[in-house]
């Protein structure tokens, strides 16, 4: 018998308001539809009043994870808007920010997908290790989760000698621990049978689609933008994009462990190889002039857009944001189909969404 | 001096007409689409632009002054699908051929080109709230 089952918007397996409709034949999804827009802010209408630095404090509220990737991604569009050459030193803060940002989103990730799947104790380990990155940010910006690191034409805070080896010290703490949890992950019965051959998005299905992010790498798909269109010196690291061919939940999970090795790869580069010399242009709020420009991050969770338009004035002209999760969201029915409605959180949970920030 | 690579943005004005032809040839080249953007001018004219990937950047395909536009659903699926209602339901342009029976991102209730969503300021919202409509709200 086909019944129709609601989840959400707001439901306690949820962590943000989404709604899910999913279309059952007994225990198995035949079909499922997604709708978003349960937080939206006006976030882009509130840009257009304010001044480029006034408008990175803004979007650097938009999401509670990746702040330092919308407040980098504004600033990286507004800084080519207006042909600006950042300070290679800022560039690498900045670099190593975004990838202490990744850690801990990936960290996060896992723990709440542990969670999901019922591995309580694996959720506090990870959560646990997640600290020891919570606490490098917080060191290096003074917060743990607006940092605060951005401006236009650098990094706002500066990293001290001190604290790069303080930091290097830690990265080896944390990839011994990643090392355990990624034996324990790959092997642990309890995560293999929640996880493997569930919520399948083939890898025909994520080019289709146009799955972006470690969604897409774990559906085979070797897109990154670190690597497809360099920026913030990423060109200067020796990193991989890391993928995985089963499509399934196991292997979102298995792409977060790896990407969590290349993060702290990137890092330690950047640390070692830290130029000399200026963090910023100084402190001045710029004009955008006329124009526009679109700019792409690589965020934890995939491609971040953002489209500045400058009209010369004080404000921004206009400014769109478009995060990961608008481009992976639409996979979720393809990954439910088929599957059991107690998988369906799990699946949905897979993509790493944020609704939230989505919604804007 | 250029210290470091950066991402190139290549914006080109193209007709209503030549969106399908330009997104089945990208298509064809295996480019993907980044997004579809839209705003509204000060003078209520659309601006849309079609954002494709290309080998370190950005290919901008813009469309000024038009409010009906062909849908690109057919060539990108739910890659283009989403931007689209989700522009339909946000700002009075629509894309002909996509089903809006069902909301995507707006409340049911404001369904059928309802037009782009204002933010009151929030010193009208505190007069509203403290019925001092003209007064001093300090």
């Amino acid at each position: 018998m086909s019944y129709i089952v609601p989840i959400g918007p707001y439901h306690p397996a949820l962590e943000e308001p989404v709604h899910a409709r999913l279309i059952t034949n007994g225990e198995e999804i035949t079909d499922a539809e997604v709708f978003i827009g349960y937080n939206h802010r006006g976030i882009e209408k509130l840009c257009t009043e304010r001044n480029p630095i006034q408008t990175i404090v803004l979007v650097e509220r938009v999401c509670g994870i990746c702040s330092h990737s919308h407040a980098l991604t504004y600033a990286l569009a507004v800084e080519n808007t207006m042909n600006m050459t950042v300070p290679k030193r800022g560039q690498y803060i900045r670099a190593i920010v975004a990838e202490l940002e990744r850690l801990h989103s990936h960290y996060l990730w896992l723990g709440i997908a542990l969670h999901i799947i019922g591995h309580d104790s694996l959720f506090m380990h990870t959560w646990n290790d997640r600290e020891a990155i919570m606490d490098i940010l917080e060191e290096i910006s003074g917060n743990r989760v607006n940092y605060g690191m951005v401006t236009i034409g650098g990094a706002r805070r500066d990293i001290s000698d001190e604290t790069r080896v303080h930091v290097l010290k830690m990265l080896d703490k944390i990839e011994e621990s990643m090392n355990r949890l990624r034996d324990i992950l790959l092997t642990d019965k309890t995560v293999a049978l929640r996880t493997k051959g569930v919520g399948v998005l083939t890898t025909e299905d994520a080019i289709r689609i146009g799955a972006i992010g470690p969604h897409a790498r774990a559906s085979n798909v070797p897109v990154d933008v670190r690597k497809d269109a360099p920026y913030c010196c990423y060109e200067d690291f020796d990193f991989n994009i890391a993928v995985w061919d089963s499509c399934d939940v196991f292997a979102r999970v298995v792409i977060r462990v790896l990407e969590n090795f290349e993060s702290i790869k990137i890092i330690r580069q950047a640390l070692d190889m830290l130029p000399a010399g200026k963090i910023n242009l100084g402190n001045k709020i710029p004009r955008i002039p006329a124009g526009e420009y679109m700019f792409r991050h690589e965020a934890p969770r995939g491609q971040l857009c953002y489209k500045v338009v400058g009209d010369g004035g004080e404000y921004n002209h206009r400014v769109s944001i478009h995060v990961p999760t608008f481009r992976n969201a639409p996979t979720i029915p393809t990954m439910l189909k088929g599957n059991s409605v107690a998988d369906a959180g799990l699946i949905i949970a897979s993509i790493d969404p944020c609704f939230s920030c989505m919604d804007r | 001096m250029q210290l470091y690579q950066t991402q190139s943005y290549q914006k080109l004005s193209i007709t209503k007409d030549e969106i399908v032809p330009v997104a089945q040839k990208k298509r064809a080249e295996g480019a993907v689409l980044a997004m579809i953007h839209a705003y509204l001018e000060d003078d209520g004219r659309a601006n849309v632009s079609y954002e494709y990937e290309v080998p370190g950047g950005i290919e901008s395909y813009t469309v000024e002054g038009e409010s009906v536009l062909p849908s690109i659903t057919g060539i990108y699926d739910l890659g283009a699908e989403w931007p689209e209602r989700e522009i339909m339901e946000l700002m009075p342009i629509t894309f002909e051929g996509v089903d809006t029976s069902k909301r995507l991102f707006m409340p049911d209730s404001m369904l059928s080109g309802q037009g782009q969503i204002l933010v009151t300021p929030m010193d009208e919202l505190t007069k509203k709230a403290h019925g001092t409509e003209g007064g001093d709200t300090k």
